[in-house]
C-alpha cells in the first residue's frame, strides 16, 4: 500500500485485470458486461457531461458508447488500455453529437482528396512529399516511437526529474515555446532548450537504430 | 489576453482532449476565422497522410497520465509531495481532460447516493446487453 502511494504509477498498457475482463465479455458472460459497465460509467458520464451541460444527452451517449464498444469488440486488440479505448469510443460519439448539433464545423478537406501539399503544415520542416504506408507499418512506427518516449519518460521519474518531464509535455503535448515554458517553470529558457534537445536526441537515436523512416517524425528534425 | 490557438491545441480540439472551457474557446474561434479551419483541414490530412505528431503521441498513449488509483490516492492527500505536485500540473497545466473527468467521477463516487449510479448502470446494461456475444 505504502509503495502505491509514494510511486507514481503512470498509465501502462493494459492491465491483466481488464484483459481477463475482455475475455469473459468476448465469451459471452452478462456478469462481466455487467462489471466493465460499473468500473467505467462514471468517468464517461463525467467525461462527456462536461462537454454538454445535459445529464439525460450525456447518459444517452455515454450507452451509446457501450453499445460501440461490443459492436466494436471483434476489432478490439486487448493490449491496449481499456480505459482508454472507451475515452476513444466516447468522445467519437461526442464529437457526431456536436456535429449534428453544429457546434462542430465542418473541414474543407477531407482524406478522400486531401493532396500533399495540404498537410504540409507552417512548421513541419521536412515534410516528406510521398509518404504511402500500410496502417500496420504506421501502427510498428508508433510503437516503437511510445517505447522510446516511454523509457525516457520513466528515466527521468526514477530520477525525480519531474520538471524535464512537465517541460517536455508542455512543450510536446501543449505546444508551448520554450519561452512560454521557461515562464511557466521559473526557468531559463537556454534550460528548456536543454531539456527538449536531450529528449529529442535520444528519440532520433532510436529512430535511427530501427531504422524508421526519419520523415514520418518531422518534428524530431526540425531547426536540424 | 487570451491565448493564442496553437496547432497542438487544434490536434487537441480534433480528439476531444482539451479542457471543456478551451474547447469552447476553439469552437468560437472557428466560427470567425477560416484560417484556423484550413489549419484544422491540414491537420486532420497531415493524420491521413500518417505523417506522426510526438505531442499527440504522448497525449494517445497518455504517457504521463496518472492511474485511476494515483488520482484516487490524490485526492484523499495521501501521495508523496512531488508526485501530488505533479498530478496537480497535469490537472491544472496541462489540462488533461481525461484525467480530469476521472477526477470529477472519483468525487461524484464519494458524494452520489449508490441507488442513483445503480440506475443508470442497469439501462447501460440492458440497453447495451443484447450485442453480447451469444445472447
Amino acid at each position: 500500500m505504502q509503495e502505491i502511494l509514494a510511486q507514481p504509477r503512470l498509465m501502462t498498457p493494459a492491465s491483466q485485470s481488464d484483459q481477463l475482463l475482455i475475455q469473459r465479455i468476448r465469451q459471452g458472460q452478462s456478469e462481466a458486461w455487467a462489471e466493465l459497465i460499473a468500473r467505467f460509467e462514471g468517468r464517461l458520464l463525467a467525461f462527456v457531461e462536461s462537454r454538454l451541460g445535459s445529464r439525460s444527452v450525456a447518459e444517452d451517449l455515454v450507452q451509446e458508447t457501450f453499445v460501440g464498444f461490443l459492436t466494436s469488440l471483434p476489432n478490439y486488440d486487448a493490449r491496449r488500455p481499456l480505459e482508454s479505448y472507451l475515452f476513444t469510443i466516447a468522445a467519437h460519439k461526442l464529437t457526431d453529437h456536436l456535429r449534428r448539433e453544429g457546434r462542430r464545423p465542418a473541414l474543407p478537406l477531407t482524406s478522400a482528396n486531401a493532396k500533399t501539399s495540404s498537410w504540409e503544415l507552417p512548421d513541419s520542416a521536412r515534410a516528406a512529399s510521398s509518404i504511402l504506408r500500410s496502417g500496420e507499418r504506421r501502427q510498428l512506427e508508433e510503437t516503437a516511437l511510445v517505447a522510446a518516449m516511454r523509457e525516457q519518460i520513466e528515466h527521468w521519474r526514477g530520477r525525480g526529474d519531474w520538471e524535464k518531464i512537465k517541460c517536455l509535455e508542455l512543450l510536446l503535448v501543449r505546444g508551448w515555446s520554450n519561452k512560454e515554458v521557461a515562464a511557466q517553470m521559473g526557468l531559463s529558457e537556454q534550460a528548456v532548450a536543454n531539456y527538449k534537445y536531450e529528449f529529442l536526441a535520444r528519440l532520433r537515436s532510436s529512430v535511427r537504430t530501427q531504422g524508421l523512416p526519419e520523415e514520418v517524425f518531422p518534428e524530431l528534425y526540425q531547426g536540424q | 489576453m487570451s491565448q493564442p490557438i496553437r496547432q497542438a491545441d487544434l490536434e487537441a480540439y480534433l480528439d476531444e482532449a482539451l479542457p471543456t472551457q478551451e474547447m469552447a474557446r476553439i469552437e468560437q474561434a472557428l466560427r470567425k476565422d477560416r484560417d484556423l479551419v484550413r489549419l484544422l483541414a491540414a491537420i486532420q490530412a497531415r493524420r491521413d497522410a500518417g505523417v506522426h505528431s510526438l505531442g499527440e503521441i504522448w497525449r494517445r498513449h497518455r504517457l504521463t497520465c496518472p492511474s485511476r488509483d494515483q488520482l484516487g490516492a490524490y485526492l484523499l492527500d495521501a501521495t508523496a509531495k512531488e508526485v501530488a505536485d505533479y498530478v496537480t500540473f497535469h490537472l491544472q497545466v496541462v489540462g488533461c481532460r481525461l484525467c480530469l473527468a476521472s477526477l470529477s467521477d472519483l468525487r461524484r463516487e464519494a458524494a452520489e447516493a449508490p441507488e442513483a449510479a445503480e440506475t443508470r448502470r442497469r439501462r447501460y446494461f440492458q440497453s447495451s446487453a443484447g450485442y453480447l456475444r451469444g445472447r
